[in-house]
């Protein structure tokens, strides 16, 4: 008698409980979620899905175009950005760059908390302060470091030979880097795209201060904006935030499979 | 690795042919500022610079409401030794880090170990498991806050049940802190599942199956063969969930604010948020940012290579 099955199966149900009962509450008008929460939502209603879409104030649909124009335009040159820095200390001998990779690595354990205050000091000097463009240029600041300890490794993988035979060839370094390398380094690039793509968007105390209260917010800080308006409003709450995770949770889903096709799909051994 | 194993002369051979080459297109400082500056000067602009304005500015009594601004020492640091609110915030978020650390550890080992097999339902669990990691804490604190508040979810099923003064999960100010980190908990929980998976997968068959053939015990089998391979993923799960304790903000910003009662729930990243973005002692937080920053450093530094040193040890 294995009763591994039941044992997982029973905490996996207890541990999803919380979730369940936002899948069921966003379908069940206000009083049905006070007096049987835990039941399933017959007949459904839609009614608190199309009030967060209908909302006057506009803070879901604002926020949701915001998230979505800072997560790709702060992954996307990321990526970039910390290819090309990955790849460039990886392959370069220069003392500087291992003083350059060690201060990078020191920036992966600092807490936001630790350098707000002055991050809005220097978004300030470049009149940036409660812009997206803001936003979007401390996100890069403040996650290089990820990407590139993520590409370096990769890079490692990567054979010289290519470059070299490639340079021989006659492309210039940056032909090589672009037509060449990069494109090696595709695995690297979806792990760094899904990572900084889930936390960006997830991103709480930054955008909080970056944004400030008066313009417009992310959809995270958004539902944080909700809950006092709502106050016990359950089902409302549930509605805003499942409609703030799905974007996030199908690029998530989506990409996770092209990861490990991208890992075994022999890309790297080109 | 690899570089090692290289014969030297070719190592030294091989940069000459492409810097040569490359250097008439792009010559050594070009290619720098090509493509290492627009990261490196992203990073110094929002990491680097920061960093030097807290230590700095954990030296004034910089206040922007209330100019002057003076140099005033170490006197912020001293006056950080008798802060009782400061101590308090200590000893919560030290509270909450040793909780998360070792429930989710623990939790985490088991779960996986029951998770340690390759047929669908196992897959499927594991999704389960990792679900709260991808979402945002900001989301895993609403959720709990509406199970956990005193007209919530769990305290209206606990009515049902007959329970008639059920606690008060979140305005309890000897409760709220431990509720706090149960989130935190259940939050991080997939994660260590997750990273013990992986460590579990890399432990050979054959070692097992060798303890078990010399007539080793599960239990034996367990300390003696799996939970030193393990070491590893130990090291991993310990200094992130102590990261992740020392820098806990979100949940207590939302939840409880720092409340209930007096500052029942505040910790260190959340009192160095306040006392900048609320009481506008930019001073003064900065000497407590400084504190925190020297916390989390020393478990990066020191923890991680105590564990690591046991890895090899083993």
């Amino acid at each position: 008698m294995n009763a591994r099955p039941i044992v997982a199966t029973f905490v996996g149900v207890v541990f999803f409980l919380p979730l369940y009962l936002v899948l069921v509450n966003i379908f069940k008008p206000s009083a049905a979620v006070v007096a049987d929460p835990a039941g399933l939502p017959f007949p459904p209603t839609f009614d608190n899905l199309a009030a967060v879409l209908n909302r006057p104030d506009h803070l879901f649909t604002f926020g949701l175009i915001n998230s979505i124009a800072v997560t790709a335009l702060s992954v996307t040159v990321l990526t970039i950005f910390s290819a090309m820095l990955g790849h460039y200390l990886a392959r370069s001998r220069h003392w500087g760059a291992k003083v350059a990779m060690g201060t990078l690595l020191c920036g992966l354990m600092i807490p936001v908390p630790v350098i707000m205050a002055p991050i809005t000091t220097v978004l300030k000097w470049f009149d940036l302060m409660t812009t997206l463009q803001g936003l979007v240029l401390v996100n890069v600041g403040y996650y290089v470091p990820f990407g590139v300890l993520l590409f370096t490794g990769f890079v490692k993988s990567v054979p010289l030979e290519l470059e070299e035979a490639a340079a021989l060839d006659g492309a210039n370094r940056f032909r090589v880097f672009w037509q060449v390398v990069f494109p090696l380094l595709r695995p690297a690039s979806a792990s760094v795209t899904i990572f900084l793509g889930v936390w960006i968007w997830n991103d709480f105390l930054t955008p909080l201060i970056v944004l400030g209260p008066d313009s417009g917010t992310t959809v995270t800080v958004g539902v944080y904006r909700a809950i006092g308006q709502y106050q016990s409003d359950f089902g409302s709450v549930f509605a805003f935030m499942f409609l703030a995770t799905l974007p996030i949770l199908i690029f998530y889903l989506a990409l996770q499979k092209n990861f490990v096709k991208g890992l075994t799909g022999g890309a790297v051994k080109g | 690795m690899t570089q090692t194993m290289r014969p030297p002369a070719r190592v030294k051979a091989r940069p000459a042919p492409p810097r040569r080459r490359s250097g008439r297109f792009l010559p050594g400082l070009g290619r720098f500022a090509l493509f290492a500056l627009p990261g490196l000067v992203a990073y110094a602009l929002f990491v680097l610079v920061p960093i030097g304005m807290t230590a700095y500015n954990s030296l004034t009594n910089l206040n922007p409401f209330n100019p002057p601004t003076r140099f005033v020492g170490l006197r912020n640091y001293v006056s950080l030794l008798g802060d009782t609110e400061f101590r308090q915030a200590l000893v919560n978020t030290i509270i909450v880090t040793a909780i998360i650390t070792v429930l989710a550890n623990v939790g985490g080992l088991l779960i996986a170990m029951l998770l340690d097999r390759p047929t669908r339902l196992y897959v499927l669990l594991r999704g389960v498991f990792f679900t709260p990691v991808v979402l945002s804490s900001v989301v895993i604190s609403v959720i709990w806050q509406a199970i956990l508040t005193d007209d919530g979810l769990l305290n209206s099923a606990l009515r049902g049940l007959g329970v008639d003064e059920p606690p008060g999960w979140l305005s309890d100010p000897g409760l709220a802190l431990y509720s706090i980190a149960w989130i935190m908990t259940w939050q991080m929980l997939g994660f260590c599942v997750v990273v013990y998976l992986a460590g579990l997968q890399g432990v050979p068959r054959e070692l097992n199956e060798a303890a078990s053939i010399d007539g080793a015990g599960a239990l034996q089998r367990f300390r003696n063969v799996t939970w030193p391979m393990l070491a590893p993923a130990l090291t991993i799960n310990v200094v992130m969930l102590l990261i992740t304790g020392f820098k806990a903000y979100d949940q207590v910003r939302v939840i409880t604010n720092g409340g209930p009662g007096n500052g029942t729930t505040v910790t260190m990243a959340f009192q160095v948020v306040q006392t900048a973005f609320v009481s506008n002692r930019i001073g003064y937080s900065s000497a407590l940012a400084a504190v925190m920053l020297a916390i989390v450093a020393f478990i990066s530094v020191v923890v991680l290579r105590f564990l690591q040193k046991r890895e090899v040890s083993q």
